[in-house]
């Protein structure tokens, strides 16, 4: 961080000889590392070591004093052996799913909705981003309390109308799809506020020209609206997976995984065994890699097809 | 923001960020001795808080050379961080350990051998012999036991009289506790007879309760032992609770605060839980100074113990140790003093009186606190009188191994009894078994 | 522009039977949980848990947030968490505006190695490293710091964020060389191109590298629960999740309306640099 020296421009430019070309290039190339020198720093020991670390870990047993010992694949083995291990990869892939679901087509829906309003855009954009300024910990929270069997919102709007109350979070049958509602109703926004912003980048003479052609509003939908923003869309997509297959903050505060492990991820099993199961980091961290690997597959595959696409 | 601003804020960062983690500098003067204890009272407790600051500055002043800092960490243990915290240095000199974590805790080496200072401790040998032994390994001492007791009923004496039962003769079976339920629960909506735990691994923990006090074992010769008939009244009745007679409410409680809450709020009858429980619910919980009573555990067969203990980082010096031990001599051991003043706990308002604490047995600082703790008692010691008949008969059982791993394989069947009508018991005890017996095969 | 078909009597009439039915489901879904979170604040213990719910508090109590905020020790949590968010502000401008212009304008050998390993760790999101990555900040290879409990375990590694130095690089590789090479040949030193040339052009995508590194630390949950345990130290999200076991159901809301209004200020005074951030990020990728 040494090149931000304050010197002045005055005493600099007369002494300036014209430097070889080596010079100069060796020159500019330590200025640039001066510049690039803190954020080397910074991520080389919290980006990129993390992750050279977790692979270390994941063959390792440490109590954080002692040297760590090499123990081969026995964390691999304790968490496959594990029995919430299947249905924490199971929950977290249905997770993802139904996210999806609710994440990706209902945005883009509201978003094309929106697109077709010309009255009170402005507060339709605030409120649909509203949730998304909150803290995680206060939309989980709020829910938590709607959730009620008893006095919780939900449950009285339901008698309200005359349904039967429903148990949310305290059913196998309910529970994951109601972490879904809530991660679904703070993460919404963001995916309409991009999609709005990809829908008024199409030309408007597309659609009038499929106007022309008598094309209705599904028909233009099909062939200009997904067509135009299909790019966008990928993006999004892959981003959402990488999203949400790390949830962890919903199982943690509202289920702590139950009932019946019925809402335990992978992000949340991997907490247990590094933070509730008496430190082990080792088994932690084979999950880690695991999701790791699933995730960098996810993005590859991205890389792909947005390559194919753009061809 | 002026463009010509930005530089300045950008040098500023930079200069931020090189007088970055400088060396940890220490206040204390040549000669003295600097020492961090943990567990001082939360904010929200702003009576203890302060009882805890003027304890500190009492032992500053006869303890002349010796700083005392104290850390709030809520929880005062938090497994979650306690291993990173002692790698990283930033372990308190005094830290509390709780009795399901000792055993790891000394095998990992994270708490100093005080064999040869216990002497500092003055009232170390009135310690019950069994409470000492479980922080003794190889014949040495690693920590000072503070707080001993074990699992009983915890109920609402008002709410019996409600539903017309009588406060003076609680349940002793499980079928006289779901019977009890069953009526509290009568009393209409938003009432629950018994409030029981289902996951967020306080489930499984409070299997183990159940299924003690009914004779069973979580584990025997290093395998699973609770698939057995006591295991299966277990989550049959519980079971039954929810399904049968609606007994014991539709909400799953998570998190031990859960139930804590539900049961200050005034309308559940009955949890297991140790006597500090009724010191929780009326300090921390804003519950009803008079309405809670404890019998002994239903059934009677076993106990689960709980306790604290009090150990040091295993880093300190000669000089730390030292003020350490004195420290918990003070604070914690000493019959009118710290903890044990009970006449400033009344006067605070403290729920003195539940027999929350055995540790001194019937040695006589253990006689000389309960006496203290009788004179000064706020709650009618009577409604505890039950709990401490029956303790003395109560086989004391500790946790199984691999506490918290077993437990969350139990929040499995807890969570199902109680969210699911047609949950297949045998099944889910079978099930348990398998992964509880992966689990202790690890070793 | 819309391509709704307004002419006609019948889609107008169709329009504003949408329009009609966005407000009031958008207002439901989006306010309405809001509206009774604050209203669920003012009721009293008693009246929150009555069956049916009342739709207005009976007899608002506006004292609940007083006793939310000491309960909660709100002004200390607001305060540690203005502190870590200006901070990482700070340093995660100063250093990733280096970086970025660094590997932009200087192009140094192995830069583009550089930023391919910085956008990389994008794909890994920073939960799956979790571990390790307390494991690192409670002892710092090479140099042993510890710094669990410091702000600077929010500070590091927020400045490593390859996505503010992806803004940032792609702003500065759309200003013309020429410029820079003009001054280069008056002997200007790169830190002052930097500072008088680059910076003040760069406004409009500073502010959205500002306003994302602030609302990311304000909004971060498990990172500052690992490593700021003290509860001194905490983050209000996290001072949230550990005192809403043992206050009431009025007391929790009361603490998650006082723990909202910062983020609604932000958003209300940013509104435009917080959405023109979302649609600079993603639509080129």
């Amino acid at each position: 961080m040494g090149t931000l020296t304050m010197e002045p421009r005055r005493q600099a430019a007369p002494r300036r000889r014209p430097p070889s070309r080596r010079g100069r290039a060796l020159r500019s190339n330590l200025s640039a590392y001066g510049f690039l020198c803190a954020a080397l720093f910074c991520f080389a020991m919290f980006a990129w070591w993390p992750i050279v670390k977790e692979v270390l870990l994941s063959f390792q047993q440490t109590n954080l004093v002692d040297e760590p010992t090499w123990v081969g694949l026995d964390n691999f083995r304790t968490v496959v052996e594990d029995p919430a291990f299947g249905q924490a990869w199971r929950n977290t892939l249905v997770f993802t799913l139904l996210a999806l679901v609710c994440g990706f087509v209902v945005p883009f829906a509201v978003a094309i909705v929106l697109n077709e309003l010309r009255h009170a855009r402005a507060y339709l954009r605030f409120v649909v981003y509203l949730p998304v300024m909150l803290p995680p910990i206060v939309s989980v929270l709020l829910f938590r309390w709607f959730y009620d069997p008893g006095p919780g919102l939900f449950n009285q709007v339901l008698d309200v109308v005359g349904l039967p109350a429903l148990a949310w979070l305290d059913s196998t049958d309910t529970a994951l799809i109601s972490l879904v509602i809530v991660s679904t109703w703070m993460n919404l926004g963001s995916g309409v506020l991009i999609y709005l912003a990809a829908l008024q980048n199409i030309p408007g003479d597309l659609y009038e020209a499929a106007e022309l052609d008598g094309a209705g509003i599904l028909k233009r939908i099909r062939h200009v609206t997904i067509p135009q923003t299909r790019l966008i869309l990928l993006l999004m997509l892959m981003l959402q997976i990488v999203a949400t297959m790390q949830v962890f903050i919903e199982p943690y505060m509202l289920t702590g995984g139950g009932p019946e492990n019925a809402t335990v991820t992978v992000a949340y099993l991997m907490y247990q065994y590094a933070f509730v199961y008496g430190g082990n980091y080792g088994a932690g961290s084979a999950l880690g890699l695991m999701l790791m690997i699933v995730l960098l597959t996810v993005a590859a595959v991205q890389l792909r097809l947005t390559r194919d696409e753009k061809r | 923001m002026k463009p010509r601003n930005l530089p300045i804020l950008l040098t500023a960062g930079l200069v931020l960020s090189l007088s970055a983690c400088g060396g940890t500098s220490s206040d204390a003067k040549a000669g003295d001795v600097a020492i961090t204890v943990a567990c001082q009272p939360a904010k929200t407790a702003a009576k203890q808080r302060k009882a805890w600051d003027d304890d500190i500055a009492a032992f500053e002043k006869t303890h002349p050379g010796v700083k005392v800092n104290s850390t709030d960490q809520q929880p005062c243990f938090d497994p979650k961080t306690f291993a990173a915290k002692l790698a990283g240095g930033q372990m308190e000199t005094v830290f509390m350990v709780p009795v399901t974590n000792y055993a790891d805790v000394i095998a990992k080496k994270q708490a100093k051998d005080i064999t040869g200072e216990t002497g500092l401790v003055k009232n170390f040998g009135d310690i019950k012999q069994d409470v000492r032994d479980m922080v003794t390994k190889d014949g040495k001492v690693y920590g000072v036991p503070n707080v001993s007791y074990s699992v009983g009923l915890v109920y609402n004496r008002k709410l019996f009289t409600q539903a017309g039962l009588d406060p003076d003769s609680p349940p002793r079976t499980w079928d006289e506790v779901r019977a009890a339920a069953k009526k509290i629960a009568g009393l209409g909506p938003g009432y629950v007879g018994y409030g029981e735990y289902g996951g967020g691994n306080v489930g499984g923990w409070h299997f183990a309760q159940a299924l003690f006090s009914r004779g069973g074992e979580m584990t025997a010769d290093g395998k699973a032992a609770f698939n057995s008939p006591e295991g299966k009244a277990v989550l049959q009745t519980l079971h039954d609770m929810r399904w049968q007679d609606n007994s014991v409410g539709s909400k799953v409680l998570i998190g031990w605060e859960a139930l804590m809450q539900q049961m200050a709020a005034g309308r559940t009858g009955m949890m297991l839980g140790a006597p500090d429980v009724v010191t929780d619910l009326v300090q921390k919980f804003q519950g009803s100074v008079d309405a809670y009573g404890i019998a002994g555990v239903p059934g009677g067969k076993a106990s689960l113990t709980g306790g604290e203990a009090y150990m040091i980082n295993p880093k300190a010096d000669a000089a730390q140790t030292r003020a350490a031990l004195q420290w918990i001599d003070f604070q914690f051991n000493t019959p009118g003093k710290g903890r044990h003043d009970y006449a400033r706990g009344k006067a605070n308002g403290e729920a003195v009186g539940v027999p929350n604490n055995d540790y001194m047995g019937d040695s006589p600082t253990g006689r000389a606190l309960a006496k203290a703790r009788e004179e000064n008692a706020v709650l009618p010691t009577k409604n505890y009188r039950f709990y401490v008949e029956a303790a003395s008969g109560v086989e004391a059982k500790l946790e199984p191994p691999k506490a918290q791993e077993l437990y969350a394989v139990l929040d499995v069947p807890m969570s199902a009894v109680l969210t699911r009508k047609n949950a297949d018991i045998d099944k889910l005890l079978a099930d348990a078994e398998a992964k509880a017996n992966s689990i202790l095969a690890k070793g | 522009m819309s391509p709704l078909e307004l002419k006609s009597r019948w889609g107008r009439k169709i329009y504003w039977a949408l329009l009609a039915a966005v407000l009031i489901v958008f207002t439901l879904v989006f306010v309405f949980p809001l509206y009774w979170m604050i209203t669920g604040a003012m009721k009293t213990g008693e009246e929150i848990a009555r069956m049916p719910p009342s739709l207005f508090p009976k007899t608002p109590d506006f004292s609940v947030f007083a006793d939310a905020w000491q309960l909660f020790d709100m002004g200390l949590l607001l305060r540690n968490t203005l502190y870590y968010a200006l901070g990482a502000w700070l340093f995660a401008l100063a250093v990733d505006v280096t970086a970025a212009y660094a590997l932009s304008k200087l192009r140094p050998m192995f830069g583009s190695v550089i930023l391919g390993a910085m956008l990389a760790t994008l794909m890994i999101p920073p939960i799956v490293v979790m571990i390790p990555a307390y494991i690192t900040v409670t002892d710092v290879p090479l140099l042993g710091w510890q710094l669990l409990n410091s702000p600077w375990a929010i500070w590091f590694p927020v400045a490593a964020n390859g996505f503010n130095i992806f803004l940032l690089k792609r702003f500065f590789d759309s200003i013309p060389n020429e410029i820079l090479e003009a001054a280069e040949i008056d002997g200007v030193p790169p830190w002052r191109v930097l500072v008088s040339i680059i910076l003040p052009i760069s406004r409009p995508i500073l502010g959205v590298v500002s306003i994302f590194t602030v609302v990311l630390v304000f909004k971060d949950f498990v990172w500052p629960l690992l490593v700021l345990p003290d509860s001194s130290k905490m983050t209000i999200s996290v001072g949230l999740s550990q005192t809403a076991g043992a206050v009431t159901q009025n007391q929790i809301m009361a603490g998650l309306v006082i723990a909202s209004v910062p983020m609604i200020i932000v958003f209300l005074f940013f509104q435009r640099s917080i959405m023109a951030g979302l649609t600079v990020g993603s639509l080129k990728g």
